[in-house]
């Protein structure tokens, strides 16, 4: 029996019955010319070895299994994060469907985005009627308080004037003439996401600061006390934004953060649909021009913002996905320093206890080699957390990472005794990371859920940290910034040593006399 | 007198134990350990102390009669293995309730033994009594005798509820009662003359298995250990070992001399921990042994091993030397042979700053003085802040401790080691021996030890407790050099003899005044030392000081 109505089974099992097993047996056989089984086995191997990195290596043109995504999901990240705030992606509706999964896989929420769904015709006489429907059915449709416009390739590749373009719909009555439609060039094959959450938050700031395309006076900037805030494109986004507003509210700091998405993509199930929730308001988006300072997380998110930022005449601070000990003092420092506020004694005590945790267990991390894979980033702070601990983050690679990016982490090897064998790789990809692993194995992976393919092929555990994350359920409420957001990573980090210890001391009458309670 | 507290009177009378042999006989009446403070944090109980010691008997079932805190607690809690059963990790209680403390409990017990032996089927069934059951006067020796009778097995009473003392009285009765109830009860199928038991060895972290090796080379069975990685059948078969050897003193003593006495297996005290001490004892092992009837030419094996694995030890060391130089090692410990560890680290050259010696008996302690000089500095008791202190002072750059003192050690900033019974390195042996070195170069180069050192970016570096705690001992050192005679006060108000509560300005004014040179005779003058007699050794001390005072001034007088 295939399958039973009264009792049906799902794919884990189905397919492992006689039958279809069977048929899969039959299948390969007559039909797929089936290779000699020691063949296929002898060139699994030979993919392990040092031989095959260097022609792994040696790529030029293909890239396989990239740990980097498009510019425009960066843009939809960086747009939800405001009031109201519907991100219109100007170009193909198929893209637009991605970031809308990507998102909703990783965050368990649903994801508003529209797009202006161009098709042949636009593409051969350009997409200038798509953008004037588009943006008067948005309006209409979903009352946005505001319509943030990024590209696809599509309309990048045809030299779309998103300027004139917004203009022209304006005078044809899609929008009414002071609604504001800031806008971003995000097109995929320049940078990738991290670039496009910097292009459309400089969109916006600009929009707001500089006269809005033209339509309104530019601000004058009136210096007051607060600072800006900026998270960057963050996985972590929903739990490390309400850490940082409450470490802010502790210290009393009047503050703005630029892109708040911490709530649209963690909205209440009680009874009501919210397509918006949270978000920075229009009007504080207007006024962080006033700002002290402007504070950006994530320093490879946000250059050419920090950039907009320094030339209205404001501090810039850039940090890098800061996480631990050393990482937080320094960020919390730079707060102090820029608003003349104490450290509370209630951060002093969460310093106190992350640094016990840390001393607690930092026997089992010392000492192990790690590979890291994600965001410039968020390597940079995980690599300096582990640093920290006194492992050796042996592998740290980026597909998204500049040769400056590189220089940074191995500034970041060169600081500590730790970073003597470390390596890192710039623009390679996951296929890389595979030949590393075989050629100069580590005891652990950090990466995100792609990194269980790397994991079944070489035996390298995972610990999931990164985006996206689709295989393990609600980390993203988890902060990993602040000194408790420190002791999250701490603790997915020693979950997975102890797993992996408990996985090798499992086996009855073999190795469980090492099966211990105590660890 | 009831049985049980015969057999604690009879524990005490412990003519192997040096110093229980000088005690008189109303001091040794009242027992060898310290009496517990009440209201002081204090250590386990004789239940727990009995509870490992035969824990690690794998292949038995132990089955604890009481309410469930003490299974509760001591379930699988110790880091022994077992190369076999694993019986020895279930945890078994008969868990009584409040109808049981009220009608008994005995028909509970009898019926959870019949249940282990119809589910488990196990060679034997241990049942320790705890403190509930022993109140409301059930009798595990009558019911474990009623069990076996029934059910041909061998049901053993562990007679050690936690009230009757601390943690080490229930070593020794755990093993009074394996010496009434276990051993000489069963014959092994052959024996060598090269059997030994190794006494007082728990297999912590598979340790016993870093040398078993060696003694396999050697052709030396190990034909029971007590209790490490052990079988009820070689427990039970013990007695016919040619020579035994005894690892954890205080735990044991009894068993390793009542084996002597009742079987003629001679015994020594020896350790695993450390290149010398490893080798001392393998020679040692041979020896007696050979003494015993094995073939002479044992010996030459033996030293031809050790001088192999001792070259491969010091050269597998050698690279940490320089790593070393100049590191300086605060040691507090009680389960580990504080002595032994010490022989080991200056084995790799690191230089010891102290030793808790709490747990350890005198010989320890003499041994560790022979080991790093008189002015062996031995630290009884000490504070996080005095801990700090030498950290401070860069008196010491690590400390290795046990599970409970980390903590402490942790606050004081303390990098420090694990080296008791939860820790998860062997260090037995000579490649224990290297991983002990190895794993103290990860513990001295681990980068949080400054982390944790480092006081917050905010704070004022002379606020922290740290500074203040410094400040404070300065300040309280400053005031006495400046009022000598408020010094000299506080010099004689430190407590020497707890129990009886005297001061050393007592004691030294009665050797003084009375020219006493004898322990005894500052007793019957100050009564210090009438206690639990734990002051004795600085009683000793006070006296020797004085006299080395007070010769050259006789010495003037004389001319």
């Amino acid at each position: 029996m295939t399958q039973n109505a009264e009792h049906v089974l799902d794919h884990f099992d189905l397919f492992r019955g006689p039958e279809y097993q069977q048929m899969l047996a039959n299948k390969k056989k007559m039909f797929e010319n089936p290779r000699d089984p020691a063949e296929v086995e002898r060139v699994r191997e030979w993919a392990k070895t040092p031989e095959y990195r260097e022609k792994n290596f040696a790529r030029e043109a293909l890239t396989v299994n990239p740990a980097k995504a498009c510019q425009p999901l960066g843009a939809v990240f960086a747009a939800v994060g405001f009031e109201s705030t519907i991100p219109f992606v100007h170009g193909s509706q198929g893209c637009v469907a991605y970031y809308r999964s990507h998102f909703s896989r990783h965050f368990k929420e649903p994801s508003s985005c529209v797009s202006s769904s161009m098709t042949e015709d636009a593409a051969v006489f350009g997409g200038l009627n798509n953008m004037i429907d588009g943006l008067a059915n948005t309006y209409n449709m979903y009352k946005p308080k505001m319509i943030a416009v990024s590209t696809t390739c599509m309309a990048e590749v045809i030299g779309d004037d998103l300027n004139a373009f917004i203009k022209t719909a304006k005078e044809k009555g899609s929008v009414p003439e002071e609604y504001d439609v800031p806008f971003a060039h995000t097109p995929a094959f320049v940078g990738s996401h991290v670039t496009g959450y910097d292009n459309v938050m400089k969109g916006i700031l600009e929009h707001f600061w500089d006269g809005k395309a033209g339509t309104a006076p530019k601000l004058e900037r009136q210096p007051n006390e607060s600072i800006n805030f900026i998270g960057g494109f963050d996985g972590y986004t929903v739990g490390n934004l309400r850490e940082i507003k409450r470490l802010l509210g502790l210290m009393g700091v009047e503050h703005t953060i630029l892109g708040d998405n911490s709530d649209v993509w963690d909205t209440p199930t009680d009874g009501e649909f919210r397509m918006y929730d949270g978000g920075t308001t229009l009007e504080e988006a207007a006024n962080a021009v006033h700002a002290k300072a402007t504070i950006s997380m994530q320093e490879f998110c946000t250059e050419k913002t920090l950039g907009l930022a320094a030339a209205h005449g404001q501090e810039v601070v850039a940090f890098n996905h800061p996480v631990g000990v050393a990482a937080t003092d320094r960020f919390l420092m730079e707060i102090a320093r820029i608003t003349g506020k104490g450290i509370p004694e209630e951060l002093a005590r969460e310093r106190g206890r992350l640094v016990d945790a840390v001393a607690d267990s930092s026997a089992h991390i010392h000492g192990k080699k790690f590979a890291i894979y994600g965001d410039p980033d968020l390597c940079l702070g995980l690599a300096a957390f582990l640093l920290e601990l006194g492992a050796e983050p042996t592998h740290v690679l980026a597909t998204n990472g500049s040769k400056a990016w590189a220089e940074k982490v191995q500034a970041l090897f060169d600081s500590s005794p730790f970073g003597k064998d470390c390596h890192v790789y710039p623009g390679k990809d996951l296929w890389h990371m595979r030949s590393l692993l075989f050629t100069e194995p580590v005891d652990f992976l950090i990466g995100n859920t792609y990194g269980k393919y790397l994991e079944r092929d070489t035996g390298t555990p995972l610990i999931r940290i990164g985006f996206p994350i689709f295989d393990r359920h609600h980390h993203h409420r988890y902060p990993v910034w602040g000194y408790q957001g420190a002791m999250n990573v701490l603790v997915w980090i020693l979950d997975r040593i102890f797993d992996e210890i408990d996985r090798n001391t499992n086996v009855p009458a073999k190795t469980d006399y090492s099966f211990d309670i105590i660890r | 007198m009831s049985s049980l507290s015969a057999t604690i009177q009879g524990v005490f009378n412990e003519p192997g134990c040096g110093k229980n042999t000088n005690k008189s006989e109303a001091e040794r009446k009242k027992g060898c350990t310290k009496q517990l403070q009440p209201g002081g944090a204090a250590g386990g109980c004789a239940f727990d102390g009995a509870k490992i010691a035969l824990q690690p008997l794998t292949d038995v079932a132990h089955l604890v009669h009481g309410p469930i805190a003490c299974e509760g607690n001591s379930w699988d809690n110790r880091g022994a293995r077992s190369s076999g059963s694993n019986i020895w990790r279930t945890g078994f209680t008969t868990d009584i309730n409040e109808t049981d403390v009220v009608f008994g409990g005995e028909k509970r017990l009898f019926k959870a033994i019949r249940e282990i032996i119809e589910k488990y089927d196990p060679p034997a069934v241990f049942v320790y009594q705890t403190c509930v059951p022993a109140m409301i006067g059930d009798d595990i020796n009558a019911v474990c005798k009623a069990a076996r009778e029934k059910f041909g097995k061998p049901v053993i009473p562990i007679n050690s509820p936690g009230f009757v003392g601390p943690k080490n009285l229930g070593n020794k009765l755990a093993g009074e009662a394996i010496l009434d109830h276990v051993i000489g009860t069963e014959e092994p199928d052959y024996t060598t003359p090269y059997d030994i038991n190794i006494i007082g060895e728990y297999n912590l972290s598979g340790e016993l298995w870093q040398v078993k090796p060696l003694l396999d080379e050697l052709g030396i069975r190990i034909l029971s250990c007590l209790s490490g990685d052990g079988k009820y059948r070689e427990v039970a078969y013990s007695h016919r070992a040619r020579a035994a050897m005894m690892v954890c003193s205080k735990a044991m003593i009894n068993v390793a001399r009542k084996m002597e006495e009742r079987y003629g297996i001679p015994f020594f005290e020896g350790s695993f921990y450390g290149i010398g001490d490893t080798s001392d004892s393998l020679r040692e092992i041979s020896r007696l042994l050979v003494e015993r009837g094995a073939p002479d030419e044992l010996l030459g094996r033996t030293e031809a091993l050790i001088a192999r694995e001792e070259a491969r030890a010091w050269a597998a060391i050698e690279p940490y030397k320089p790593r070393f130089k100049g590191k300086k090692v605060l040691l507090i410990t009680g389960g580990v042979k504080s002595w032994s560890v010490v022989a080991a680290l200056q084995e790799a050259g690191l230089e010891l700053v102290g030793t808790s010696v709490k747990k350890s008996t005198r010989e320890d302690k003499e041994k560790i003085k022979e080991l790093m000089g008189q002015d062996a500095h031995m630290i009884e008791d000490m504070t996080p802040r005095e801990m700090y202190k030498m950290l401070k002072d860069a008196r010491a750059d690590i400390m290795l401790s046990g599970g409970r003192s980390q903590f402490v050690a942790l606050k004081a900033a303390m990098p420090w080691l694990d080296i008791n019974q939860e820790r998860h390195h062997a260090y037995m042996g000579y490649v224990g021996m290297v991983e002990l070195v190895r794993q103290i170069d990860k513990a001295l180069y681990n980068p949080i030890w400054e982390q944790v050192r480092r006081a917050a970016p905010w704070d004022d570096a002379s606020q922290s407790w740290q500074a203040r705690a410094i400040a404070q001992m300065d300040a309280e050192a400053a005031t006495l050099a400046a009022d000598p005679e408020r010094a000299e006060a506080v010099r004689r108000a430190r407590k020497i003899c707890n129990c009886k509560s005297v001061d050393l300005g007592t004691i030294e004014d009665a050797i003084a005044a009375h020219g006493l040179t004898m322990v005894e005779s500052v007793r019957e003058h100050t009564e210090a030392s009438g206690g639990c007699g734990a002051c004795t050794e600085r009683i000793e001390g006070v006296i020797a000081s004085l006299s080395a005072k007070m010769k050259p001034a006789a010495l003037v007088a004389a001319e």
